[in-house]
């Protein structure tokens, strides 16, 4: 599963703390996201989508 | 927090208790005595080390603990039980070939289980959780 956390990340203009902070969880593991290294739980998926202001299929990207 | 303090605690009194076998048990110094010794300082390294990185995510205003970091520890255990296993037959292979005493086996057998551990969390760490 790839996604696209990294570029929407850029495009809004966080920090992987930020992100991390605000979805809740530790900032390696969005390391571990945007690496690729971590498939994230719905819920988590979910979150992360919903800041983005995208639905989980345009984030994540199910090879 | 409270998980980091605890490891602490702990990793000081394992600490405490190699200090008390080295200065006052039947510490021989052989290179045996010196690998277990050093086998069970990486282990209390691995311990500190978790309990710092949980402080730091603590003073980052960040959990201690999140999804992933529970995925790796359960990847890691069940990997370590895994290998574990086939470590305590090569015990007991080790058991007849040998003249070593009972409490020196198990101890050494419960020494390797920590290190599979920390290393299995290592290559969790590494390669992703996806490994496995």
């Amino acid at each position: 599963m790839d996604n696209r956390i990294r570029e929407l990340r850029a495009r809004l203009g966080i920090s992987q703390l930020e992100l991390a902070q605000i979805v809740g969880v530790r900032r390696e593991t969005i390391v571990f996201l945007e690496k690729g290294k971590y498939n994230p739980s719905l819920r988590l998926a979910h979150d992360v989508a919903k800041h983005f202001g995208l639905p989980i299929e345009e984030v994540f990207i199910f090879n | 927090m409270k998980k980091a303090i605890i490891s602490f605690i702990v990793s000081a009194l394992v600490l405490a208790g190699l200090a008390l076998w080295a200065t006052k048990g039947r510490f021989s110094g052989n290179a045996g005595e010196i690998l277990m010794g050093a086998i069970v300082l990486v282990v209390v390294g691995f311990a500190v080390f978790l309990g710092v990185s949980r402080l730091r995510s603590g003073l980052r205003r960040e959990p201690c603990e999140d999804e992933m970091s529970r995925k790796v520890m359960t990847k890691a255990s069940s990997l370590a039980y895994y290998i574990s296993i086939y470590l305590w037959l090569f015990v007991m292979y080790i058991s007849d070939k040998t003249s070593l005493e009972a409490h020196s086996l198990v101890g050494t057998g419960i020494l390797g289980m920590a290190v599979t551990f920390v290393l299995c969390w290592l290559g969790v760490k590494a390669f992703g959780t996806k490994i496995g």
